[in-house]
């Protein structure tokens, strides 16, 4: 099904409202995030491939406080939007969301479990493919702690350390980063030791990744790392209840205290 | 028989006066422990038990106050929510999560720091010693 031309028409209808619109652009082709402002700049409207547009939007957001901007998410975008805006990184407030449902092929490559958005819209463009399973994960779940960390070793092992996942995901934001700070990992060294840069971008990410697979696309190295950290989402929900861009109330429970009876 | 290093992060209000109600009541304890006084347990972050698993430690025991007793009011919580999460982390990325332990001792419970401690050495000399599984 043709999603670009149902696209083109909801984007059309919200330039009435909005200073803009994110949304991809095709140049010359090549993709990448554009401010749509005028009808005109909607014939290079582009629907794929997946590139994460809220960290795009947290960007602009921050030199225009005031603007009112419209953008395209998918479903993982969504969940993303929904937890940069619990960080008080982006304000929905002045945000209008158009839905963007992923096609079965693009869930099956994104393994992604919730492949349309949900929560800020009603409906989408496009129709709803159905949740994928991450096969790796259960592979990875049946094997011993020692095969574990053969296959992770293997994987870690061809890192070049160029943190292309960190400057990839949405959900990285902070302005000081302990993956560059020599205390915690060595600099100068190739690949970086285990366990420390993947291990503890797995923790920071504990909570906040919304499996938008930004890391793992982005990786020069192909390292399954939405694999690691699906794993960790699973057990975030189970431990805490807490699943990363379902809804806007919970708050993330990492920095909330426990819940003692007293 | 091998002896583990284990490294002991405990908190400056309750834990490490325990410990040192361990001392002072000569309760004989594990000689594999080396305790690093923090000022909370919550600034025991991911990153340094990381770094010390990296460093060669075979065990890192993470002490702090109970429930409501923390200095800082909720630094435990956080510790406790943080340590729960980092244990799964280690058992996917192939640590056993055994090398992690959190318990709350108190400033009064220098028999029990002794006893965590002891425990936690034998669960760890039951592991292979961290530089091999490093390597």
């Amino acid at each position: 099904m043709n999603r670009r031309e149902p696209l083109k028409s909801a984007i059309e209808e919200l330039l009435d409202d909005v200073d803009g619109v994110l949304a991809l652009r095709s140049t010359s082709g090549h993709v990448a995030p554009h401010l749509f402002c005028g009808r005109q700049e909607l014939e290079e409207l582009a629907v794929s491939p997946k590139y994460s547009l809220p960290a795009t939007l947290r960007l602009i957001q921050a030199a225009h406080p005031e603007a009112r901007l419209g953008i395209v998410c998918r479903g993982c975008e969504e969940r993303g939007l929904i937890e940069m805006a619990k960080r008080n990184q982006i304000n929905l407030d002045l945000v209008t969301v158009i839905g963007l449902a992923c096609t079965p092929e693009e869930a099956e490559e994104c393994r992604c479990a919730k492949p349309y958005p949900s929560v800020l819209v009603e409906t989408h463009v496009g129709e709803r493919a159905e949740p994928v399973v991450d096969q790796l994960v259960e592979e990875l779940r049946q094997k011993d702690v020692a095969q574990r960390m053969e296959f992770w070793r293997k994987h870690f092992d061809r890192c070049i350390k160029c943190y292309a996942c960190r400057n990839a995901c949405p959900q990285c934001f902070c302005p000081e980063c302990t993956l560059e700070e020599g205390l915690w990992v060595e600099t100068g060294e190739v690949p970086p030791t285990y366990p420390t840069f993947h291990l503890i971008r797995a923790m920071h990410t504990a909570g906040k990744c919304v499996g938008c697979r930004e890391c793992e696309l982005s990786c020069p190295a192909g390292i399954p790392l939405t694999t690691l950290y699906a794993l960790i989402r699973e057990d975030v929900r189970e431990m805490f209840g807490y699943e990363p861009g379902a809804d806007l109330d919970q708050q993330p429970p990492l920095v909330l205290p426990v819940e003692v009876e007293s | 028989m091998w002896g583990p290093q284990i490294v002991a992060y405990a908190c400056t209000y309750c834990s490490y006066p325990g410990a040192d109600l361990a001392g002072t009541s000569r309760i004989k304890y594990s000689p594999n422990v080396n305790i690093i006084r923090v000022l909370c347990s919550g600034r025991v972050s991911p990153e340094l038990i990381l770094r010390t698993f990296r460093e060669g430690a075979d065990g890192v025991l993470v002490l702090g106050c109970h429930y409501g007793d923390c200095h800082f009011i909720s630094g435990n919580h956080r510790t406790a929510k943080r340590v729960a999460v980092l244990k799964r982390v280690l058992e996917y990325s192939g640590i056993d999560p055994n090398r992690l332990r959190l318990e709350w001792v108190s400033a009064s419970e220098g028999a029990r720091f002794a006893q965590v401690v002891d425990e936690f050495t034998e669960t760890v000399r039951q592991l292979e010693p961290m530089e091999r599984v490093l390597a």
